[in-house]
């Protein structure tokens, strides 16, 4: 059942290294493209992309985005100007006496750090304590305003900062989220005084109490803030420019996706834009796969992400750390191990072999691309003779194999083994890797890994994936073969929404169910409106309400879904017995005798995506042999293996390869292990299943 | 029970010895994590005065990579007495509670409550793992177990000697209702507890499912070879070290009993090719007073100290191969190894932190580039009150008051940090939290200019505390502080960090309260905490002008410390350093 589209789709994603574009034509088929990322200005590595896929439809950009009424778009700009510290000058106006909030944080050192390291250096804050500047106000927990605003202290403040050169500012006033009004007075005199200061307050970013997570948060937004609005400001000029005249959706942090206009000034919400649609591509294949329980990782140059998804759900987090920054906003449950294809590896104090978290990065990149001298684990997928040294990218970078060997000698000298054996060390090393960061994520939300399917993208993915799934005992891994450009085609595969929330505070014994029913009712009539104003109807929105709930005295919440409509206590009763159940479910016990406590009530807001399919391959027989290009020496298991390459451009649905077996595409090599039979569907992705049982063969 | 078999195959490759050491340090992690979500108690769930750890079946350190060190680093100890005293009466299923500090619980002071977990693989049993944790209460005669003058341990709470809570998977119900029954706050208890073993039993499920992959022998090999790894890497350590007698000494401000005298340890460590001795048998005798440490308490306390001064590549490798090549001397009935039924309520951060300091300022003479000074003493209380907006009892403690950690040999003390024995485990409140939970409002909470230890490498910052009672009369037990009148070192001729005060601000007057004693906090008095930072290191004639700039600008240092204590002349009107005027000051260096 096709169904014609009035006009195109495109998401773009740009990446580190990449700029990924998918367009989806009227015909709701989808075309890849992919340019390189232009670092100091991304929009024109943007414009790029879009030049080679007006290209592929014989038309100009201004051709192209006449035809185009939905773009979609990631980018890693905020991320990395976080990462990379590059952010804006920041300043911080605050309660008068609690200035030190943000660096004392909550006693917390590094927390990937050992207690018993204590030779690091201090915390550094994004905003150092001379421009953190107290004003004379006090708001206390009830709202109540005990000290009303020293609205001359904010003039003075804010002349200050802008005179010590500060280009964005943190409004941060304690228990603002319970009332506000003293951080809008002071935003509209600070955007008075300073009219070019990119101004934000801690309670649009994050209605929630807690003032350090509040209040770091806040500050995240304010320093990545100008560089992200100057970015999109002007990316959204050369699209209207260029004449295109459809809505232009950006891709955040919680994996929903929302109008350009609203995210100027809500840049942190821009935090992982990109990676948070990976999970979405996923559920699209879980759905063609019809499996519920899913684990997605994307194995990128330097990074690998993984998310668990059960149901179908994308999960989403609030206990964010991006290196010292804690971020409170909802975000896309990814855990990240810093373990990737540019991965170094070393020996370490105790003389094993530790690959990663070092990356060689873009530049100077693994050795064998020439300018490296570091091992790393594209080095030993290349050694190994996984990745085609002739045919990577397609043949756009020629790799070099005795820079890659020359390099293993790092590591092949203190362990006394020779370069081959460092390759396949390092590559065993790495997966055991993200084989433990995949069950630490599966476990801590109690999940087994063996009933998931591993979903594998990123650049990496195709290679290792099916290497992980057996370290796991996981029986099936689906490479899509759009895998090197997972998350722009999660763009697609997302319903468009928006996630909103309310502070609440309520025991259930005495909850105030006419207030509980204002809120959602409140919520629902901003998220119409909101929908209302990028052209989405009412009647296509499905909104969903959950609560934060915990038993008296606990400290965290678990997220508990909540019925549409009028509440009554019914309801409210089982809601409740929904907590306890999803309790138990996720720590091993439930307390049904204590009472509960529920507070922070949400919404989120989403509409159906638009309808596509992916293309689907000429059918063909079992036997894969048509797509033979060549045979190569692979090492499985020590041993060197005459291994069969397949073109990937000839493969046909229903080919069935044989463990050990590779097929060559142009942005990915996928690597079918021994003892793994891969299916490849109607639409190309390869489906990996184990052909032993699980628990076979760690340990040997 | 059946005997753990020899070990006999080959050895296995190092990829699978640093896996599995790996998924040990996360199943670690995933324990708190458990602990974290489930726990009502602040200071397990928020503050995390929590340890979790995994030890060999008969008793040898395996996985210790979170939590406190007074809580732990001793805990095999407790193992080893366990299987002695259940010998053959230990079951899959089984579940061990204690919180004595004699008795083979090894427990440092009865508020940390300890649940032991034997781990079976196929009938044979191969592992324990423990959780300890910081209850809100544990019965005596004031909440929270940090007052002083008790007339033996019996008065200082509930004391639970090793006991099956657990037999068979099957809750000995009766038994913990008579525990729970003896504890002021039996409900949240009881939510605390299984949230611990909740948190063991995770444990034993992900331990379980490891045996599964990789196989008994393979687990037992690797474990093996990580304990030998480490040992050697000690070794290495330790040799670099040159050999000699070093010394140290701390003191707490007294013992709570006899007032204003203050209480002595005194480390003696003896350097010896790759051995390293600690006597402590210089320390003070045994006191009346509730600041004595038991054997356990003191052997993991001195342990972190040393752990410290080691490289920090091995932080996360230590284990039992740690402790073999390290000996620790504390003779029966010094205040290092106390005697039931001597009272030990503040042991953790009176002679506890003491235990670290003696160590690390005679290892800060021996390894000079690894120096590391004191911390900020801490500075906790105890608040025991009614809460008119609940109509509930509550007792407050936290963190939120200690300053800073001290300065090591090339980086300044990290900020906010509690304190030393704590090694930065622990976490601070929100104020907001603590506003919408107990009848307090804050009045500040800053970091304090000039209030730490100077050094080419200073202090982490002090801090002011100041939050007004807007509940009822109150009282207040300020046991787990210290440090108004001893101070912590500072190393290579940093300056020790100052003296702290504890005030009430009553209308006009202004009310000292002094460590280790009991008051009463009046509704709307403003308790006034002065936390100081940590020491600092190497001399603050050497610290770099550029450094001492900076916190002049941030308003940590004021212009007369930075002439007179670290020799910079800041011109008042520009804040630029006069690099002339310096030079001369610091005698043209």
């Amino acid at each position: 059942m096709k169904r014609k589209l009035a006009k195109k789709r495109v998401a773009i994603d740009v990446g580190g290294t990449f700029t990924d574009c998918l367009v989806l034509d009227e015909l709701g088929e989808l075309t890849k493209f992919k340019a390189s990322t232009t670092p100091r200005d991304p929009s024109d590595g943007f414009m790029h992309a879009l030049e080679k896929a007006a290209r592929h439809y014989q038309s100009d950009v201004r051709g192209l985005l006449a035809t185009v009424d939905i773009l979609i778009h990631g980018t890693t700009l905020a991320t990395n100007t976080l990462i990379t510290g590059q952010g804006a000058r920041t300043g911080m106006i605050t309660t008068k006496n609690f200035r030190d909030v943000l660096e004392l944080r909550r006693g917390i050192k590094p927390v990937d750090i050992s207690l018993y390291n204590v030779f690091i250096p201090p915390n550094r804050p994004l905003v150092p304590r001379s421009r953190r500047l107290g004003i004379e106000e006090r708001v206390v927990y009830t709202g109540e305003i005990v000290t009303p605003l020293n609205e001359r202290e904010v003039v003075e403040a804010v002349t200050k900062l802008k005179q010590d050169g500060v280009e964005a500012l943190a409004v941060c006033f304690l228990h603002s989220y319970k009332n506000p009004k003293n951080e809008l007075r002071a935003a509209a005199i600070a955007r008075q005084v300073a009219p070019d200061m990119y101004v934000t307050t801690s309670h649009e970013t994050l209605p929630m109490w807690r003032e350090f997570e509040r209040f770091n948060t806040t500050v995240v937004g304010a320093y990545v803030g100008p560089v992200v609005s100057h970015y999109l400001t002007k990316l959204k000029t050369r699209l209207e420019d260029a004449g295109f005249k459809g809505a232009m959706l950006m891709m955040l942090a919680n994996g929903l996706v929302q109008p350009v206009e609203k995210c100027i000034h809500r840049a942190v919400h821009l935090l992982d834009s990109g990676p948070a649609a990976a999970p979405s591509a996923a559920v699209y294949l879980g759905k063609l796969l019809n499996r519920e329980n899913l684990l997605a990782v994307d194995m990128g140059g330097t990074s690998f992400d993984v998310s668990l998804i059960k149901g179908w759900e994308i999960p989403t987090t609030t206990e964010n750390w991006d290196g010292d920054q804690r971020i409170a906003i909802k975000m896309v449950d990814l855990e990240t191990l810093g373990a990737g294809g540019g991965s170094i590896a070393a020996i370490d104090s105790l003389g094993l072999l530790k690959v990663g978290p070092q990356s060689a990065g873009a530049d100077p990149g693994p050795a064998c691309y020439g300018r490296g001298t570091q091992p790393t684990v594209t080095d030993a997928d290349v050694l190994l003779g996984y990745i085609p040294h002739d045919y990577f990218l397609g043949g756009e970078i020629p790799l070099d194999l005795e820079l890659a060997k020359k390099a293993m000698n790092v590591v092949a000298g203190p362990m006394k083994i020779s370069p081959i054996q460092a390759a396949e060390a390092i590559f065993k090393s790495v997966n055991a890797g993200m084989a433990d960061k995949i069950s630490e994520v599966s476990t801590k939300r109690g999940h087994d890994v063996r009933e998931c399917v591993l979903v594998a993208g990123g650049g990496g993915g195709p290679t290792h994936g099916g290497f992980i799934a057996d370290l796991l005992g996981m029986p099936t891994v689906v490479i899509p073969s759009f895998a090197a450009l997972f998350s722009a085609f999660g763009m697609f595969a997302m319903d468009p929404g928006e996630d909103f929330v309310r502070a609440f505070f309520a025991r259930s014994t005495g909850v105030d169910l006419d207030e509980m029913n204002r809120l959602f009712q409140d919520m629902e009539r901003e998220a119409k409106q909101s929908f209302r104003d990028v052209g989405i109807a009412e009647k296509a929105l499905t909104l969903k309400r959950t609560a934060d709930i915990r038993y008296v005295g606990q400290f965290h919440e678990v997220e508990t879904e909540v019925p549409g409509g009028k509440l009554k206590r019914a309801q409210l009763d089982a809601t409740v017995a929904r907590f306890s159940a999803r309790h138990e479910e996720l720590f091993t016990f439930a307390m049904p005798w204590q009472p509960v406590e529920i507070l922070s009530l949400r919404l989120k807001a989403t509409a159906p995506r638009a309808p596509f399919h992916l293309r689907e391959i000429v059918k063909g027989v079992s036997n894969p042999k048509a797509a033979l290009k060549r045979r190569r020496k692979c090492r499985f298991d020590g041993k060197d293996i005459d291994t069969p390459v397949y073109d990937g451009d000839r493969i046909q649905g229903g080919n069935v390869l044989m463990g050990p077996a590779i097929v060559e595409e142009a942005t990915m090599t996928v690597v079918i292990p021994k003892g793994f039979r891969c299916q490849v569907d109607a639409y190309k992705n390869y489906v990996l299943t184990r052909q032993k049982k699980a628990a076979a063969t760690r340990g040997r | 029970m059946n005997r753990t078999k020899k070990v006999t195959r080959a050895k296995t490759d190092p990829t699978t010895v640093a896996t599995v050491w790996h998924s040990m340090q996360t199943i670690c992690r995933e324990m708190r994590h458990v602990m974290d979500r489930t726990a009502q108690n602040y200071l397990i769930s928020q503050l995390h005065d929590v340890s979790v750890g995994i030890w060999g079946a008969k008793g040898e350190t395996i996985a210790v990579p979170e939590g406190l060190p007074t809580q732990f680093l001793g805990s095999g100890f407790a193992v080893k007495s366990l299987v002695e005293k259940f010998g053959g009466d230990i079951h899959p299923g089984d579940v061990f509670l204690t919180n004595d500090p004699y008795h083979g619980g090894h427990c440092c002071h009865l508020p940390d409550w300890a649940f032991f977990r034997p781990i079976f693989y196929k009938k044979e049993l191969l592992f324990f793992t423990m959780v300890r944790a910081h209850q809100q209460d544990t019965g005596g005669s004031f909440p929270g177990g940090y007052f002083p003058n008790g007339f033996d341990i019996h008065a200082e709470g509930v004391i639970i000697p090793p006991t099956k809570v657990i037999s068979k998977g099957r809750e000995r119900t009766d038994v913990l209702e008579l525990i729970w029954n003896n504890v002021r706050f039996p409900k949240g208890t009881r939510i605390d507890n299984y949230a611990m073993l909740a948190a063991t039993k995770r444990c034993e499920q992900r331990v379980v499912a490891m045996l599964d992959n990789y196989g008994r022998n393979v687990v037992l090999d690797c474990v093996e070879q990580m304990i030998n790894r480490t040992e050697r890497a000690i070794r290495e350590e330790i040799r670099k070290i040159p050999d000699g007698t070093y010394t140290g000494e701390a003191a707490t401000d007294d013992d709570g009993t006899v007032l204003d005298e203050p209480v002595w340890v005194r480390a003696e460590i003896t350097i010896k090719g790759d051995e390293m001795t600690i006597d402590l048998s210089k320390s003070d005798a045994q006191r009346k007073g509730f600041i004595n440490s038991i054997y356990a308490a003191t052997y993991g306390d001195a342990f972190a100290a040393v752990i410290l001064i080691f490289d920090p590549a091995l932080a996360e490798y230590h284990n039992e191969g740690t402790m073999r090549p390290i000996h620790i001397i504390a003779p029966p009935g010094t205040v290092v190894n106390a005697q039931y039924p001597a009272t030990v309520g503040a042991s953790p951060v009176n002679v506890g932190i003491q235990v670290m300091e003696a160590v690390l300022e005679a290892l800060s003479k021996a390894r000079p580039e690894r120096a590391v000074a004191a911390w900020g003493k801490h500075r906790g209380d105890y608040v025991f009150g009614f809460n008119v907006r609940t109509n509930e009892k509550y007792v407050r403690t936290s963190f939120d008051y200690d300053g800073s950690s001290g300065a090591v040999a090339g980086f300044d003390g990290y900020q906010g940090v509690s304190c030393l024995t704590a090694l930065g485990a622990v976490r601070r409140g929100d104020a907001e939290e603590m506003e919408i939970r107990l009848p307090w409002r804050m009045v500040r909470y800053e970091m304090l200019p000039d209030f730490t230890g100077a050094g080419r490498w200073r202090g982490g910052p002090g801090i002011h505390w100041s939050a007004i009672n807007e509940g009822s009369d109150s009282g207040v037990a300020t046991g787990s502080s210290d440090g108004d009148e001893v101070q912590g070192f500072g190393a290579l001729g940093g300056e020790p960090s100052p003296k702290s005060r504890m005030h009430l601000l009553r209308g006009a007057e202004r009310i000292r309260v002094k460590p280790h004693r009991m008051a009463t906090i009046m509704h709307g008095d403003i308790v006034e905490k002065l936390s100081s930072g940590g020491g600092g290191v190497g001399n603050p004639a050497e610290r770099d002008p550029q450094a001492v700039h900076e916190d002049v600008e941030n308003e940590l240092v004021s212009l007369q410390a930075a002439r007179e204590v670290y020799k910079v002349v800041i011109d008042p009107a520009t804040l630029q350093v006069d690099e002339k005027a310096t030079r001369a000051l610091r005698g043209g260096r």
